[in-house]
């Protein structure tokens, strides 16, 4: 009898902690822990990267602001950029089934090799879970966490809120500016803006 | 009567300084699910007043586009203006949004039909001259759950035969769905705690319901529910913080809206608990 009270009262504080996520993804704060599954059917935890910097994105290829960056091969370059400098970069696509955006795995990898992506994986999301966790808003939107697992920047991609491929050039790269800033041991000037883009699709 | 009035002032405007509505006939691109046109409020540039000009969006049903801070998603159409010279184009006055979206995302912004409208100034303003010759390039991005950019060149053109009526109501019709400086008995101020922004609004008795429209982005967290609590001084709000406000900021600014057509422009000075 004791033994269920008690069981009930961690499940609801679970719950009670699991609802309070949207306040987790603070800059200067533990960026939430989480265990996802990529395209490829390996699970990535954050833990996993404790001791790297991990780029979180949120991704929807039929949305305009992520095409204006994969159509530039401007999000191509930057994973291939980062990535080359140790960087864990892990796209999200937390599209629900029946929602625009939603993909299967091996759609996902077909796409991936077409446009010739780069990301370290790509995680799905479909219940949303990850995309709540962070309370990511909009495709794209990034997260930025440091090695010691702090989260360092939470905004848009850059600072051109269009759907236009010529304000790639000439825009102010806000991933590229927190990498290198904190890369070097400064601080990131810019740790947080308005990220821009498409809703994301979560479920009902 | 009021309509009779409006026929009248309609009958008699032309011969005084000859009111008519211009209008632009813009071939919308195909499956943009909106149609935008260009349209003035008189055909003469009047003296010593601006000459309104609007953008008259009309959206597919479910459709949307933006208010001036689209919220959590989206962006607000851009206009660039090509005027003659002597002409300067003022900004756009938003009407008052309505929230969109559920959940976690929450957009500010317009579903059916609105109209953007835009001041046009003559340098010189001694008498009536006629339309200028203008044209707009709109950017603009309409979204359901699929969102599509859009770019359009739009004209002033002439309105057909005795059209000109439809489109002076309408102004009209906006003009009241304009924000408002907040009534001069309010006092607006917003106490900052670690979480939250309190806006309290004195001064503001018969207010059953408000809801607050950022003008800034990133202030407050768009998809939190709004405290309203009435007291006999007035109300407060209560405003999440956004999670991207790493910052203190010295002003809330945006909208508190109490009902339709009653959408007041508010700038909260900030004091810290």
């Amino acid at each position: 009898m004791t033994k269920t009270f008690l069981r009930s009262t961690v499940a609801i504080l679970a719950v009670l902690i699991l609802l309070s996520a949207a306040w987790a993804a603070r800059v200067g704060e533990a960026a939430p822990e989480f265990t996802a599954t990529d395209t490829n059917g390996q699970v990535h935890k954050l833990s996993d990267y404790h001791g790297k910097f991990v780029v979180l994105e949120w991704s929807n290829r039929g949305c305009p602001y992520t095409q204006k960056h994969y159509n530039s091969g401007n999000m191509q370059r930057l994973q291939r950029e980062w990535t080359g400098r140790g960087v864990i970069w892990l796209t999200v696509i937390s599209s629900a089934p029946g929602k625009q955006g939603y993909v299967t795995a091996s759609e996902e990898n077909a796409y991936l090799k077409q446009v010739n992506a780069a990301p370290t994986a790509v995680l799905l999301d479909p219940t949303g879970a990850l995309g709540h966790l962070y309370d990511a808003k909009t495709t794209p939107h990034i997260f930025i966490i440091n090695p010691q697992g702090t989260l360092i920047y939470n905004g848009a991609i850059d600072d051109r809120p269009t759907t236009d491929l010529a304000d790639v050039n000439g825009a102010k790269n806000y991933v590229s500016a927190a990498l290198d800033e904190a890369m070097s041991g400064k601080p990131v000037s810019v740790p947080t803006s308005r990220p821009y883009g498409c809703s994301v699709k979560y479920p009902d | 009567m009021v309509v009779s009035f409006r026929r009248k002032i309609g009958l008699l405007a032309p011969c005084v300084i000859l009111i008519f509505a211009a209008r632009l006939s813009a071939q919308p691109p195909a499956n943009s699910h909106a149609r935008i046109e260009l349209i003035s409020e008189q055909n003469l540039a009047p003296p010593a007043k601006p000459l309104w000009v609007g953008l008259l969006f009309q959206l597919d049903a479910g459709w949307h586009i933006y208010w001036q801070n689209p919220g959590d998603s989206g962006e607000p159409p851009t206009v660039q203006w090509q005027l003659p010279s002597g002409f300067t184009a003022g900004p756009i006055r938003w009407p008052q949004p309505i929230r969109l979206g559920g959940g976690t995302v929450i957009d500010y912004g317009y579903e059916g039909q609105v109209l953007l409208m835009a001041p046009i100034e003559a340098a010189s303003k001694g008498h009536a001259t006629s339309i200028p010759s203008l044209s707009a390039d709109v950017k603009y991005i309409v979204c359901r759950e699929l969102c599509i950019p859009g770019k359009v060149h739009l004209t002033l053109a002439s309105p057909p035969h005795g059209d000109w009526g439809q489109w002076r109501a309408l102004f009209e019709q906006t003009r009241l769905q304009l924000p408002k400086p907040a009534p001069p008995g309010w006092k607006v101020s917003a106490e900052s705690n670690k979480s939250h922004f309190i806006l309290s609004v004195r001064g503001a008795k018969q207010v059953r319901s408000a809801s607050f429209f950022p003008l800034e982005a990133s202030q407050i967290d768009n998809s939190s529910p709004q405290g309203f609590v009435s007291n006999r001084t007035g109300f407060q709000l209560m405003l999440k913080k956004s999670d991207q406000l790493t910052k203190p900021v010295s002003t809330v600014r945006g909208l508190i809206i109490v009902g339709p057509g009653r959408a007041f422009e508010v700038a909260a000075p900030v004091v810290s608990r």
